[in-house]
């Protein structure tokens, strides 16, 4: 069994920052393999649950399976696969694909990457990083609402649903009527949560002074700047590699 | 002079809507546990709202009338400045915490009134030991139960150390020896010469109180004997 490996946020973000900056930077797919085996050893390293995490976005997965195929089969260039005059598959093609899939794979494990650290963790990081504590925690507490805005229309689809309606085996042009029902109370009632949790926040003493203290303080370690330093000089070597 | 003091308020959530409080009164003295009781909807709620500041600084409404806060009106003070002498443990706990982990939730307070790193430690701890909450510090409150988020939330207050507590409803989501703690926390609040006003629905937290108001038909009522 591998030990976790306890890392600083912050140099979570520099390897996290390094992977995507090589993903996009290259187009070379033995580059971008590279890249992405790297980050899956890296986010083995940090036990991240890889199949739970893709799990989670699996309709997002369908698409950009989908958006590759589409890639592929609409790029000109020396035919794979042609039915008739009609070039299926081209070489040019498959590499684009490819190439995206990659590219998508590793922002993906980059991101399961930075949630093994919790958002106060990362904020803290920027914070000590020197960016406005305000701004900080508003990105992470927008974030925060992400899953509570699923989590509504989840609870209003099962309340549609005990109510003897079969969202899923009902004609499309119902289901879209259903879903704009839906839309204005999953609105409303967000705004609601947001306006409480402004109100607890707000009495909690938020930008009561100009600074506050912070109760979590980090502390970059050894391994940390030889992380930093690996992920920086790895990224370097790349693009000379790549560039010259 | 009373730490709490409100004359003739008049409240309605919008224009066009009837009023929800008609000429209110009360004057709280430091010190005083104040129990308050009516019907769902009535506005207890609103009213702790009002005390608080939420009501104008926060959410709107038709206000008339005077609250005062320590001598000064409400609608003077900043937010920010109320909330260094109140602090308010609202009905629902999923609304007021919003932080990764227990720890996170009860240093937020005060981080934000510059209490200094090392009496922050101190605070949590005592908080945590107060709610009986200790072994969930590193907890996600995400995955606690309902009863518990609301200890965690009222951690989160204990922690900042204010004068006046509004407790709207906590005990609601509590079972029998959580309501028992939380009656025991205010107790030993109330014997630090804290203030507290607390709406309860179940009569059994009444006994604590020094006094018990019933609002009613926009107004507030003594009861006696209860």
């Amino acid at each position: 069994m591998t030990k976790e490996l306890k890392l600083d946020p912050r140099t979570k973000l520099i390897i996290v920052l390094c992977f995507s900056t090589l993903g996009v930077g290259t187009n070379q797919i033995l580059v971008l393999f590279f890249i992405s085996v790297l980050a899956l050893i890296v986010a083995k390293l940090f036990k991240v649950d890889l199949k739970r995490s893709l799990g989670k976005i699996k309709s997002l997965l369908k698409v950009l399976i989908l958006i590759a195929l589409v890639q592929s089969i609409f790029s000109p260039g020396q035919p794979l696969i042609s039915v008739g005059n009609f070039n299926l598959l081209t070489i040019k093609g498959l590499e684009k694909g490819l190439q995206f899939i990659l590219r998508m794979f590793i922002v993906i494990v980059s991101v399961t990457i930075m949630g093994t650290s919790t958002y106060r963790e990362i904020i803290q990081g920027l914070v000590q990083w020197k960016l406005p504590y305000d701004i900080a925690f508003m990105v992470a507490l927008g974030i925060r609402f992400l899953p509570m805005i699923r989590e509504e229309i989840q609870d209003s689809l099962t309340a549609i649903q005990l109510r003897g309606i079969d969202i899923k085996n009902i004609p499309l042009k119902e289901r879209i009527n259903i879903y704009s029902y839906l839309f204005t109370p999953i609105l409303v009632e967000t705004l609601i949560k947001a306006e409480r949790l402004a109100a607890a926040i707000e009495m909690r003493g938020f930008r009561a002074y100009d600074s506050r203290t912070s109760y979590l303080q980090l502390k970059l370690k050894s391994i940390d700047y030889l992380i930093i330093f690996l992920s920086l000089g790895l990224i370097i070597l790349i693009f000379i590699k790549i560039y010259t | 002079m009373g730490i709490i003091e409100i004359y003739d308020l008049y409240f309605k959530h919008k224009p066009e809507d009837d009023y929800l409080l008609k000429g209110l009164n009360l004057e709280v003295k430091e010190g005083e546990i104040l129990a308050l009781i009516g019907q769902s909807g009535c506005g207890k709620s609103t009213l702790l709202s009002i005390i608080c500041g939420i009501i104008p600084h926060i959410r709107r409404g038709c206000i008339e009338g005077q609250v005062k806060l320590m001598g000064e009106e409400v609608k003077n003070i900043k937010i920010k400045d109320i909330a260094k002498r109140v602090g308010i443990v609202f009905q629902d706990p999923d609304s007021q915490i919003f932080l990764p982990t227990v720890e996170d939730e009860i240093a937020f307070g005060p981080e934000n009134l510059m209490v200094p790193r090392e009496e922050i430690g101190h605070r949590i701890q005592r908080a945590l030991k107060a709610v009986r909450m200790e072994a969930y510090r590193y907890e996600n409150p995400n995955n606690l139960s309902g009863g518990q988020k609301q200890l965690i939330a009222l951690a989160s207050i204990l922690a900042m150390e204010p004068s006046i507590f509004l407790f709207d409803e906590i005990m609601a989501q509590l079972d029998e020896e959580a309501r028992r703690q939380v009656k025991k926390i205010m107790l030993d609040l109330n014997k630090a010469g804290k203030t507290i006003i607390f709406v309860e629905h179940d009569t059994g937290a009444l006994d604590l109180a020094h006094r018990v108001l019933e609002l009613k038909d926009g107004v507030l009522r003594e009861l006696k004997g209860w």
